[in-house]
């Protein structure tokens, strides 16, 4: 079958919600190519609307499109209806520009965002007629995975032919050239392998060994995908994204993102401000939205928004900036600027006490959070949205009372305020990862969780907040799935079977699918949520990710030390 | 530019009649709408905005397509605050629009006719796989006693569809083309939407002999009387 898009019939389309996610044919979409050297496809494991927002999608869609030998489609986790159609009449996943079956490409790149999409990456395989296994695949595409929840790729290991650790900008180059000269070799599966080991940062576990956190050093130099494709269909993010530098040297101790995208790179604002012109010309999108991991650390933040402000292309053009971290001096800037978007404020203090703020080395001090409260009297913002983590290490019942306390002042200001704000509360069980300070730490039991969150709830009950919380059994098999071992594979297979998909989805998330993998595949949980000694080897030591374990160690008991304790 | 200097100006608006067909007609109307809206900013187009705390262009569309039907007559009205050439705008509003949607004509200056809201004269095409397909359809939409129930602000209501459609007929040179004629938008008259998906639940399991649903023209009516002189 050639064209898998062009065998649904209208009325299939209509039984299914927004059929133009599966579609294609949007402005910006890449053109075909005669006879391309390499036929790639970017899967993105969860919907259409979540993964045309991704920032790294755009990012390798131009990067490969630019090669005249290379094209790169997109394909998306199907919702259930569409997978539902897809079964029935026997049609397998596609790729969105030329409707071309997944199995009919040389290589799948698949981004791993976050650990709740790993049943859908099998989904899609399985979809797509592809063995789960990458020694099951005799034929058809390689399967290479990338992304932050890969960091660690043992729990992945099973299914992928390789894996990339790191940044992927250079990398999926070489991978592509490989993968040519392979091609034009005549090389065999294996050998086609083995030579992709020489790219580095990539694993392949048919040839485990020693792998090095991949770097784009030339990320300051380098041009951000200035043409992404503009959804069809609403995306999450409306937005034209610009990435106006990556990495973190703030050193939060829990903050694995902190860790795998060092070291800090920025971009001029004299590029930044070109970039911006060229990105909204080429989208029309409404709002350009900067991107980082902490905003406001931007070395020349107040000489961006004021150049972009004066270099506006269309009357309601705006700004957004999603992650701020808050101060006067924050607030008096972005109340100069009239067109950032005020929607809403958020925090993330992450521990109700400045003793626990410490012992995470989280940077925010409780006079940072009141005074920009009060300083938001006179402005725009009507929310205020509040991130804290319960069953953080050294965590004592005083820190979580501390968020109440913490709460109840803000909503004493925010009553005094006008507009009047509205405070949300998103409360979150703490999850140790790999490569940060913390990898060491025990997982807080469900139990535990529970009954911290309680008392949260309970000493807000009377208050003006809205509290949200997520479901403790998800913290937990996050901490499985990104602490695990190669064992952790045969638990994600299980989970598949047993239906499990779209985990990130309040609507579709089973606990008893899962727990019934965990019962079938006889992985013990205690194995992965427990401490560890700091000085046993971990599963994932065999990477250097470039951030010294004696590093990470000192910072266990920095972490220890402030809280008055011995790791 | 910025919406001060605009305001100021003299605005003039343009008619752009557009084409919906292939997978384009499986975008929703809203997203059409957030579609067509980022196409004009890309085009830089000196379009008049709204006051307020959200600024929008100032932009209204005719009424919404049915998801999947393909149409040639869809519209949006933009309020300008400058001259633009209307075969450079077709051109470039072309190079803009996903694939599937391509501009029809521009009436550039376009003077508003509508006095009143009485609804649309509607010209639909249904082609089928298999002609006795097409002939029971036909029979469907002209037989006066015809009804169906369909929800409507969350409830269920029968209608009857001799109010809507005003003619069907196969096409003279082909029996597997059915062309019929509807009214809509006005109170108890159900909209194409609702017939078509009737008719697909009449088809039953031969709806999929229905392979193409296009709207072929659109007018507004002027007044009642139109209606029932037809």
């Amino acid at each position: 079958m050639k064209n898998v898009i062009e065998a649904l019939s209208h009325w299939e389309l209509l039984e299914i919600e927004k059929p133009a996610r599966y579609l294609g044919g949007e402005v910006n979409q890449a053109t075909a190519k005669e006879s391309p050297a390499l036929r790639t496809c970017l899967v993105f494991p969860d919907l259409y609307e979540l993964g045309m927002s991704n920032l790294a999608l755009k990012i390798f869609y131009e990067t490969l499109n630019q090669r005249p030998d290379i094209v790169a489609e997109r394909a998306f986790s199907p919702w259930p209806d569409f997978e539902s159609l897809l079964r029935r009449r026997g049609l397998p996943l596609y790729g969105l520009e030329s409707g071309m079956p997944l199995k009919d490409f040389d290589v799948i790149f698949v981004t791993l965002p976050y650990e709740m999409t790993f049943t859908n990456v099998l989904n899609i395989l399985d979809l797509a007629g592809l063995p789960l296994s990458w020694k099951d695949r005799i034929d058809g595409p390689l399967v290479i995975a990338g992304g932050p929840s890969a960091s660690n790729p043992l729990p992945v290991a099973k299914f992928m032919d390789a894996i990339l650790i790191g940044d992927g900008e250079e990398a999926i180059i070489e991978i592509c050239d490989s993968l040519i000269a392979a091609k034009k070799a005549g090389a065999n599966r294996s050998e086609t392998r083995r030579a992709l080991t020489k790219v580095e940062g990539l694993w392949v576990p048919e040839f485990p060994g020693p792998v090095k956190r991949r770097v784009f050093k030339l990320f300051s130099q380098s041009q951000p995908p200035l043409k992404p494709v503009v959804p069809n269909v609403q995306a999450i993010h409306n937005r034209a994204p610009l990435e106006i530098f990556r990495g973190c040297m703030k050193g939060c101790r829990f903050c694995n993102a902190g860790f795998f995208y060092r070291p800090k790179r920025e971009r001029s604002v004299e590029d930044l401000v070109k970039y911006a012109g060229d990105l909204l010309q080429n989208t029309g999108e409404e709002s350009l939205g900067l991107l980082s991991l902490s905003t406001s650390d931007y070395n020349n933040l107040e000489d961006l928004i004021h150049s972009l402000d004066k270099a506006k292309l269309y009357p309601e053009q705006s700004v957004s900036i999603p992650s701020m971290r808050m101060n006067d001096n924050t607030i008096a800037l972005l109340d100069a600027t009239p067109h950032i978007r005020k929607g809403g404020l958020t925090f993330a203090p992450e521990a109700g006490t400045q003793r626990l703020r410490n012992v995470i080395n989280k940077n925010v001090t409780e006079e940072d959070i009141i005074s920009v409260m009060k300083a938001t009297g006179g402005s725009d913002y009507r929310t205020v949205k509040l991130y804290f983590m319960m069953g953080l290490p050294f965590e004592t019942d005083e820190d979580i009372y501390g968020i109440v306390d913490l709460v109840k002042r803000l909503e004493a200001i925010g009553k005094t305020t006008k507009p009047r704000k509205q405070i949300s509360i998103s409360l979150s069980g703490f999850v140790p990862k790999p490569f940060t300070p913390f990898q060491w730490s025990e997982q807080a039991s469900m139990a535990e969780l529970k009954r911290k969150r309680q008392i949260v709830c309970r000493g807000l009950e009377n208050g003006s907040s809205r509290v949200s919380w997520r479901e403790e059994f998800l913290c937990l098999l996050e901490s499985v799935l990104s602490r695990g071992d190669e064992r952790i594979g045969d638990l994600i297979e299980s989970a598949f079977r047993n239906g499990c998909k779209f985990d990130g989805w309040h609507e579709f998330f089973s606990k008893e699918k899962w727990e019934k993998a965990f019962t079938e595949t006889g992985v013990k949980a205690e194995d992965y949520l427990r401490e560890r000694p700091v000085d046993a080897q971990l599963p994932w030591d065999f990477i250097d990710f470039q951030v010294p374990r004696t590093y990470l160690e000192n910072e266990y008991r920095l972490a220890a030390k402030a809280a008055g304790e011995q790791p | 530019m910025n919406s001060e200097t605009t305001q100021s100006r003299p605005e003039v608006k343009i008619r752009v009649e557009y084409s919906k067909t292939s997978q384009s007609r499986y975008i929703a109307h809203l997203d059409t709408i957030d579609v067509i809206c980022k196409a004009l900013r890309r085009l830089q187009l000196p379009y008049a905005v709204t006051q307020g705390c959200h600024v929008r262009p100032k932009i209204s569309f005719g009424p919404p397509l049915p998801l999947g039907h393909a149409s040639y007559c869809e519209y949006f009205v933009l309020t300008l605050t400058g001259p633009v050439d209307s075969q450079a705008l077709s051109e470039s509003l072309n190079r803009e629009l996903p694939s599937g949607m391509r501009v029809i004509s521009i009436a550039n200056p376009y003077v508003e006719t509508r006095n009143g809201n009485f609804g649309e004269k509607l010209h639909y095409r249904f082609s089928f796989t298999r002609a006795e397909i097409a002939e029971t359809a036909r029979q469907w939409l002209l037989n006066p006693e015809t009804s169906f129930a369909a929800e409507s602000k969350g409830k269920t209501r029968t209608y009857a569809i001799r109010s809507a459609v005003l003619g069907a007929s196969l096409a003279e040179n082909d029996s597997l083309i059915l062309e019929a004629d509807f009214i809509q938008g006005q109170a108890d008259v159900p909209s194409v939407s609702k017939i078509v998906t009737a008719l697909a639940g009449f088809l039953d399991a031969q709806k999929d002999c229905l392979k193409l649903i296009e709207r072929i023209s659109l007018s507004e009516l002027k007044q009642k009387q139109e209606i029932s002189s037809t």
